[in-house]
């Protein structure tokens, strides 16, 4: 009884966090859903990394390579031209699980033998094999559109309210599925490898084993945002999906929103689309990105933790005052 | 006496420096070796080596009859080894109690998913052993030298390990602090676990060890007991040039 309730108490920032949610499409208007609707899958794109990098420190440069190929694989199947040869066009629900196994299955073969060597050295691993992934992606136009890539992929729900409602349900699985994850000896222990790999390797624990655990699920994550992005879009390419700019947002949200804490990058992917957005009719292209580097550059500095730190620093001092010392539960 | 862990011609390399050279000792189940040598005789790569941090270029480690060879880091601890660092190497964003904790955590996915905590008495239990129990909260920047040395060993102990090996435990703590230390691993000792102790505090050492094996440039020069390796013409040499 004792635990069901605590388990309810743990979940009551989720549930308020989901009915106001709920309540948005009610009072804004479809413009504004939209831009909520991108900040989700930036929030699933900056958890998805945050599993990975901000965990157990490994920081890829590679994300949208798992992003992408999960995108590409569902939209080469669904797309009215088929996969060339021999035309075959599959339905959605078949194509975007094998979006996401081919982000699972592309990263454990590429990316996941890199996570023996650390580092800069998976860094650049990482970001070369985003660079072949893309020139590829070029090289074979006949199956994938080359530098124009895909357009009219399939919808899975048309309109703002719709695609709403689905971005938000989905970013709102991703969110708790890895949050029950990074609240368990997991998320500890990932945490720990972050700080000092050897030292956790010496008590008794592979590290290479919760690395590739954190792995895959990152991976599962950027490939469900993968597929659900690109067929929101409607259409999919090298420019869009393997740029450095939207590996740099994907970065920034999870800095900016706090590593290592699953619910700062989701804090941070709403800053980030939200400050794009409002400033696109004030500032100009390279002006824009510069001042977003320049805020986020400002927290960073002035709040390491971002986000999640400032908000996680206030709950401490207020229960602090309250119960007069530091518990247990307040330092984990 | 059972032999627990056994080293033979073991070396190691690194570019034209040999670090460990034909190394050979032994420890017995029960004992406390003290492992001795001037600075840069090879004591810690011998610890490195033993733990699997570095794979040796000849030789061979068992322990408890088996061979260490082909077994990463992490399975030789669960095999019963441990060790601490000469400079102490805590977690730094978490509280002693946590960073023990890490120690008692299950080396799978899945028995680590299904709860939080579950280990925390028992890792209490540990760190008021070696003295933190006010300290359990505290975090590594909060803590003295003599505190970090003692997390150290009661990380090590947490991975339940037959043989533990100090690092420089005594380095930089105070006679108070090494008297306390010294009745801690004589507690353990009765209580079953094997030391390997390297030190630089001989007096210190001198005090907890049954034998010593000392070592100059990753060689073995003398083995025996406390006041037979004091008097060792060898080891005089090699500590003070006579």
């Amino acid at each position: 009884m004792v635990n069901w309730i605590t388990s309810v108490k743990s979940f009551r920032w989720w549930l308020v966090a989901i009915v106001v949610m709920m309540v948005l499409p009610f009072i804004v208007p479809p413009s504004f859903l939209r831009i909520c609707i991108m900040a989700n899958f930036m929030a699933i794109f900056a958890m998805s990394w945050d599993m990975m990098s901000g965990y157990t420190g490994y920081v890829s440069f590679g994300h949208p390579f798992l992003i992408g190929l999960a995108g590409y694989v569902s939209a080469m199947l669904s797309h009215q031209g088929g996969f060339q040869p021999p035309h075959i066009v599959l339905p959605l629900y078949v194509t975007m699980p094998l979006g996401i196994a081919a982000a699972v299955g592309g990263g454990m073969l590429f990316f996941l033998p890199s996570m023996r060597v650390r580092g800069p050295y998976f860094s650049l691993i990482s970001l070369a094999f985003l660079m072949i992934l893309s020139r590829i992606m070029i090289a074979a136009g006949a199956m994938t559109g080359g530098d124009r890539g895909l357009t009219s992929l399939p919808y899975l729900v048309t309109g703002a309210v719709n695609n709403y409602w689905l971005s938000t349900g989905i970013m709102f699985a991703v969110a708790i599925g890895l949050w029950l994850v990074a609240r368990s000896d997991v998320g500890h222990v990932l945490k720990a490898i972050r700080m000092d790999e050897d030292v956790v390797e010496s008590s008794g624990l592979s590290t290479y084993r919760f690395k590739r655990f954190a792995f895959i699920l990152s991976a599962i994550t950027a490939g469900i945002g993968g597929v659900f992005y690109t067929h929101y879009m409607g259409s999919i390419s090298p420019a869009g999906a393997f740029d450095y700019i939207f590996l740099l947002n994907i970065i920034v949200s999870t800095v900016v929103g706090g590593m290592g804490t699953i619910l700062g990058p989701i804090f941070g992917g709403y800053f980030i689309t939200f400050f794009t957005e409002s400033t696109r009719t004030l500032l100009e292209g390279a002006w824009r990105f510069m001042a977003y580097s320049l805020v986020a550059l400002a927290i960073v500095y002035f709040r390491p933790g971002g986000f999640y730190g400032i908000v996680h620093d206030i709950a401490a001092w207020f229960r602090a005052k309250r119960r007069g010392g530091l518990q247990y539960d307040q330092v984990t | 006496m059972t032999r627990l862990l056994e080293v033979k011609g073991l070396t190691k390399r690194f570019g034209g420096v040999v670090a460990v050279n034909d190394l050979n000792f032994h420890v017995d189940d029960g004992e406390i070796l003290g492992l001795m040598g001037p600075n840069g005789a090879g004591k810690t790569t011998a610890f490195n080596l033993i733990m699997g941090d570095y794979k040796p270029d000849a030789g061979q480690i068992s322990f408890k009859g088996q061979d260490l060879g082909p077994l990463q880091t992490y399975e030789r601890v669960k095999l019963g080894i441990a060790r601490t660092y000469q400079i102490p190497r805590p977690y730094h964003d978490l509280p002693v109690i946590e960073d023990l904790r890490i120690s008692t955590v299950p080396d799978s996915i899945t028995r680590c998913l299904r709860g939080k905590k579950r280990n925390i008495e028992e890792v209490e239990q540990i760190g008021i052993g070696v003295g933190l129990k006010d300290r359990l909260m505290k975090y590594p920047h909060e803590l003295s030298l003599g505190d970090l040395r003692r997390v150290e060993l009661a990380k090590s102990i947490a991975t339940d390990p037959k043989l533990i090996m100090l690092d420089e435990i005594f380095a930089g703590l105070t006679v108070h602090e090494i008297n306390e230390l010294t009745e801690l691993l004589m507690e353990k000792k009765k209580a079953g676990l094997v030391f390997i102790v390297v030190s630089h505090d001989l007096k210190a050492l001198a005090a907890v060890i049954d034998r010593a094996v000392v070592i100059q440039f990753g060689h073995l020069i003398a083995e025996g007991t406390y006041e037979e390796i004091a008097h060792d013409k060898k080891v005089k040499k090699a500590y003070f040039g006579m």
